[in-house]
């Protein structure tokens, strides 16, 4: 859950720089090579793929004024939700937070017919739910579950 | 009266300026003739004086235009004279040198041209091939450098004529082959092959260019050119003049025009000219022209590491066929080059030695799939279960952010000034273009064709 929702927060940048040998010498060519790194910032937030927001978009059952602070807050959430759950702080508040999230994006694949992501969704939803039931067992709750 | 003191310097007597003399002949001896020339021509720079080279260019064409385009985006060379038998050329090219900057001379003949502009450094020929020679070698004679596009010439004998006539004149004489200067291809020859043999023993090369059917070239009616004008520069009529890479006194067909940009390549890269080609080609759709329009051509070359095969064809019928590509196939792996980035790919081999030194040297990145390759294919669909796995598909991160000609140009013009060698000097051309020739050959012939060593060799 924390690093589902760091990952929102990742973007790849594109550096050109010269192209060097082994031996740190430039190509003789003076090639320049560019180059990918993964970095997080606030910069690059995306909730979800555009992709996948194009498509939530062109749906009727979908309007905006839920999709905008839903794409909003989603990264947020995830991340707050997945501390409060390894720190052992409200968790079966942060396991029904996150059984509500994975619900509503499950909501939104089933209505674009995304159902290779429905089913990954479901399979999360059964073990918030295990978890849930198996919350009054938790020992390594800070505050009461 | 007394005499200004020496200038030779410190410590040059007679033993060291023998020993000089004796250490730069025996370096002449070892280079290549076209090296030879480049470093013949370091002492030249701009007959202006500056560092800045006044350039004509001859031949207001398609191509030329391209090249004119390019040379504007280099510094301190500037165009003075430009030249083309057509009106319709030759105003182009003056009017938009002028909205360039440029105030530019015109010319409909470039012998007139070469009578007046004495202060040219070098010449830009992008002439219908068999112009290329007449062009070149009256320019070489005038003392000028030139840079002529490829084929060289339209028969074999205007090629060596070429290299003769730069020998002859020790001026520098680059032909066209873009492909030389660019980066991406210096860095897929020199660290992705030699360097780090991603492919292993060569044991295949495949290139191709396709293209769709169109329609012949023609000219607006109040610019045609006279018949006189036209029978004098060799044409047989307008139709001729504008589709001359059609007609066999005028062009060398489909594998010239753009056979001969990848074949370059197969020889390049292999190190050699082919020992024998095999070829079958034909006039298939379009009637109206001489030169085939449809080829297909087998290369063998024999290296030190056995035999490669190459297998090239040019369509002109069809564009289908996945682009335009020259692709090295190996033991361990396929490097295939594009001009064209998006065509460009390594394919790596199960079998494989690591190659993670060099992606992390960034000679090549890890993992695009080839588009339309769809890795979660249903098993049912193969056909064989001896089909091989599929390739994991790797990128060439090396980039070129100017025209595939402009780094051509810019090799040339630092080579009048001594600042490099010719990439593709005249006899390195010949070399690789008697290939060409041969190939044309194989087609009209229907037979193999084998070649001598002396046949690359001008």
């Amino acid at each position: 859950m924390l690093f589902a929702g760091l990952e929102k927060f990742s973007g790849k940048i594109t550096m050109q720089q010269p192209l060097l040998d082994a031996n740190g010498t430039p190509d003789a060519s003076g090639a320049v090579v560019e180059v990918s790194k993964k970095v997080y910032g606030f910069a690059h937030y995306q909730a979800i793929p555009q992709s996948l927001q194009d498509k939530f978009a062109q749906e009727p059952l979908l309007p905006a004024f839920l999709t905008t602070p839903f794409y909003l807050l989603l990264g947020y959430l995830l991340i707050a939700l997945g501390v409060a759950l390894l720190l052992g702080v409200r968790t079966r508040e942060a396991l029904l937070g996150i059984g509500l999230i994975f619900s509503l994006l499950t909501v939104g694949l089933i209505l674009i017919g995304q159902e290779q992501g429905v089913a990954w969704l479901g399979i999360h939803i059964l073990l918030v739910s295990a978890a849930l039931v198996l919350s009054p067992y938790n020992r390594w709750s800070i505050t009461r579950a | 009266m007394k005499f200004p003191p020496r200038q030779d310097g410190p410590g040059l007597n007679r033993r060291n300026f023998l020993q000089t003399f004796a250490a730069a002949g025996a370096g002449m001896m070892i280079m290549r003739p076209g090296e030879l020339l480049a470093q013949m021509a370091t002492s030249a720079v701009g007959k202006s004086g500056s560092d800045e080279l006044r350039l004509a260019l001859v031949g207001i064409g398609a191509q030329g235009r391209v090249l004119m385009d390019d040379v504007l985006k280099i510094p301190n060379v500037r165009f003075v004279a430009v030249c083309d038998i057509w009106d319709y050329n030759l105003t182009y090219g003056q009017r938009y040198l002028k909205k360039s900057g440029y105030e530019v001379n015109a010319y409909h003949d470039f012998e007139d041209m070469l009578s007046k502009e004495k202060s040219l450094d070098a010449v830009i020929v992008a002439t219908p091939d068999f112009w290329h020679a007449p062009v070149t070698n009256a320019c070489l004679k005038a003392g000028l450098h030139v840079y002529c596009e490829k084929m060289m010439s339209n028969t074999i004998e205007g090629a060596r004529s070429m290299v003769q006539t730069m020998r002859e004149t020790g001026r520098l004489l680059q032909i066209g082959h873009q492909r030389r200067s660019n980066p991406r291809y210096l860095v897929a020859l020199n660290r992705l092959i030699k360097e780090a043999n991603i492919p292993g023993r060569i044991t295949t090369v495949n290139g191709q260019w396709n293209r769709a059917v169109s329609e012949d070239l023609g000219w607006p009616q109040r610019y045609a050119l006279s018949a006189d004008v036209l029978k004098r520069y060799g044409f047989d009529d307008m139709h001729m003049f504008r589709n001359w890479r059609w007609f066999k006194k005028c062009g060398g067909g489909p594998l010239s025009d753009l056979g001969a940009h990848q074949i370059d390549i197969f020889n390049w890269f292999l190190g050699t000219p082919p020992t024998t080609v095999i070829a079958s080609g034909g006039n298939d759709y379009y009637k109206n022209h001489e030169w085939f329009d449809n080829a297909m051509v087998i290369y063998e070359y024999n290296r030190p590491e056995g035999v490669t095969r190459a297998f090239y064809q040019v369509q002109t019928t069809t564009s289908a066929g996945g682009g335009y590509f020259e692709q090295f196939m190996g033991t361990e792996g396929t490097v295939r080059m594009s001009e064209d980035p998006k065509y460009t790919a390594i394919y790596r081999e199960a079998n494989a030695p690591d190659w993670e030194k060099w992606i992390n040297l960034h000679y090549l990145a890890a993992g695009k799939a080839e588009p339309g390759a769809d890795s979660d294919a249903d098993s049912a669909t193969k056909v064989d279960a001896r089909e091989t796995a599929e390739l994991a598909a790797y990128t060439l991160p090396v980039i070129l952010n100017k025209p595939p000609h402009q780094p051509h140009l810019e090799n040339f013009f630092a080579a009048i000034r001594g600042k490099a060698t010719l990439n593709c000097p005249a006899d390195e051309a010949f070399r690789s273009e008697s290939a060409i020739f041969k190939a044309s050959e194989a087609v009209l012939t229907k037979s193999l064709i084998t070649l001598k060593p002396e046949d690359s060799i001008a």
